[in-house]
């Protein structure tokens, strides 16, 4: 009702007020600090196609997050490459992985973020790889990051075994049987270390599992 | 011979009892020692190792009963061992497979007083049997089973990489039998793979119940 108002009283004003709308809500990603304009300068420096190549390769790396997208030995190299110093580099290096990683978060669209690269002071050139390469890998990274869970511990493999108990030092002439489930459980910190947790269920035990696991599935569906 | 022949004939399809081909000296001892024993001090004593069987602390009644018999402390020690084996040895054999008869035959061949063996044959196949079965089962060598099974599904709104996640998670919480707790998350993929794999054991489990080989009798 209000805006309709505003629209027949002054189009134009309507159009203004909308257009500023929009632009206050782009701006949010990126704002001209005076490192951005330090690096953007540097980035403007280096020429084209190194610069998507190392855009795609950090693009590759984003979704990861304690991993170095260089390793030192690459960073030295890179100096060499684009002739920049470290501090320099680095700085490249850190606001192109900031752009990008802003650009996950509020999912923005590949125009958008042509045109906030293009309020920074990118060159038009640069903007537009960006553009190309964020557009190509979007959806993937936006769903890798989504999928990424906070947990210090987390289920990664699910192995099993269904043995037939014969006998035992107890119990003579047994025909039961028995499943062992083997859960490995990756430790956050521990990159290499997945602790083996091993369950053994009779058959009415593993029957009784299954229905609560049927309960979470019925909780999971209830959400779409 | 012609004993073991006669055995033959009359149908028996063992040559050894049911304790094995060598009997344990312990109860090979107790036979002997039962010969006087009077029935209401038996009795006591094979309360106490029933109940010792079933997993109860059995000390008072066993104090209780060094104490006031008349029977020296290390008769009592040859009569509750032989005693116990006995009964472990029985009740270890599913009743399928080892009758009464042959139980109480088997007995009498170890000079058993009558009512001894009537008394033994009262607790391995008397109502108290399955009590002493579920013990036997959980018993026995065994890894850790699921005590407690708690879960949670959380759905992640936002995080610090993502705006607008939306993304539903499960926090598995399992405590097991050896006294371990694990907590720990698992994905949604995760999880569909765990279910699919349970279902899939149960159904092998239904297969295994009903193919043949189960159906070999003892």
């Amino acid at each position: 009702m209000f805006t309709m108002q505003l629209f027949n009283q002054n189009p134009n004003k309507y159009q203004l007020f909308s257009k500023s709308m929009k632009k206050t809500v782009m701006a949010a990603i990126i704002t001209e600090t005076q490192s951005i304009k330090e690096a953007v300068t540097s980035i403007n420096t280096i020429e084209l196609n190194k610069f998507s190549r190392l855009l795609s390769r950090i693009l590759q790396k984003l979704h990861l997050k304690e991993e170095r997208t260089f390793s030192e030995e690459e960073e030295q190299k890179l100096q060499s490459a684009l002739s920049l110093d470290k501090q320099d580099l680095s700085l490249v290096l850190d606001t192109t992985a900031f752009i990008l990683e802003q650009a996950v978060y509020h999912n923005v669209k590949p125009a958008s973020l042509k045109q906030q690269l293009e309020k920074i002071h990118l060159s038009p050139e640069k903007a537009e790889a960006f553009c190309q390469a964020w557009t190509a890998v979007c959806p993937d990274v936006v769903e890798k990051v989504r999928q990424r869970i906070f947990a210090p511990k987390k289920l990664e493999h699910v192995g099993w075994q269904l043995n037939l108990q014969m006998a035992k030092s107890t119990q003579a002439k047994l025909k039961d049987p028995h499943a062992v489930l083997e859960l490995g459980v990756r430790n956050e910190d521990s990159e290499s270390v997945v602790e083996k947790v091993f369950v053994e269920f009779s058959h009415q035990e593993l029957l009784q599992f299954y229905n609560q696991l049927e309960t979470v599935q019925a909780q999971l569906d209830s959400l779409t | 011979m012609s004993s073991s022949h006669a055995k033959v004939a009359v149908g028996a399809s063992k040559d050894s009892s049911f304790l094995g081909g060598r009997i344990p000296s312990e109860i090979e001892i107790m036979a002997k020692q039962l010969k006087d024993l009077d029935q209401e001090m038996f009795r006591k004593i094979l309360k106490a190792v029933v109940s010792a069987i079933e997993g109860k602390d059995c000390r008072e009644a066993m104090k209780a009963i060094a104490e006031n018999a008349a029977l020296p402390e290390e008769r009592l020690s040859y009569v509750v061992a032989g005693m116990y084996r006995l009964l472990k040895e029985a009740l270890r054999i599913p009743t399928s497979s080892l009758k009464q008869e042959v139980f109480k035959e088997d007995l009498r061949e170890l000079r058993i007083p009558e009512e001894f063996i009537t008394d033994f044959a009262s607790v391995v196949f008397g109502n108290r049997r399955t009590a002493l079965e579920a013990v036997a089962t959980q018993q026995g060598p065994r890894l850790p089973s699921l005590k407690d099974f708690r879960w949670r599904v959380d759905v992640a709104i936002s995080t610090s990489s993502l705006a607008r996640a939306l993304q539903p998670s499960i926090l598995m919480q399992m405590k097991l039998s050896d006294g371990k707790g694990h907590r720990f998350e698992v994905p949604v993929s995760k999880f569909q793979e765990l279910r699919y794999n349970v279902a899939l054991i149960l159904k092998e489990m239904n297969d295994l119940e009903k193919r043949s080989v189960l159906k070999i009798q003892d």
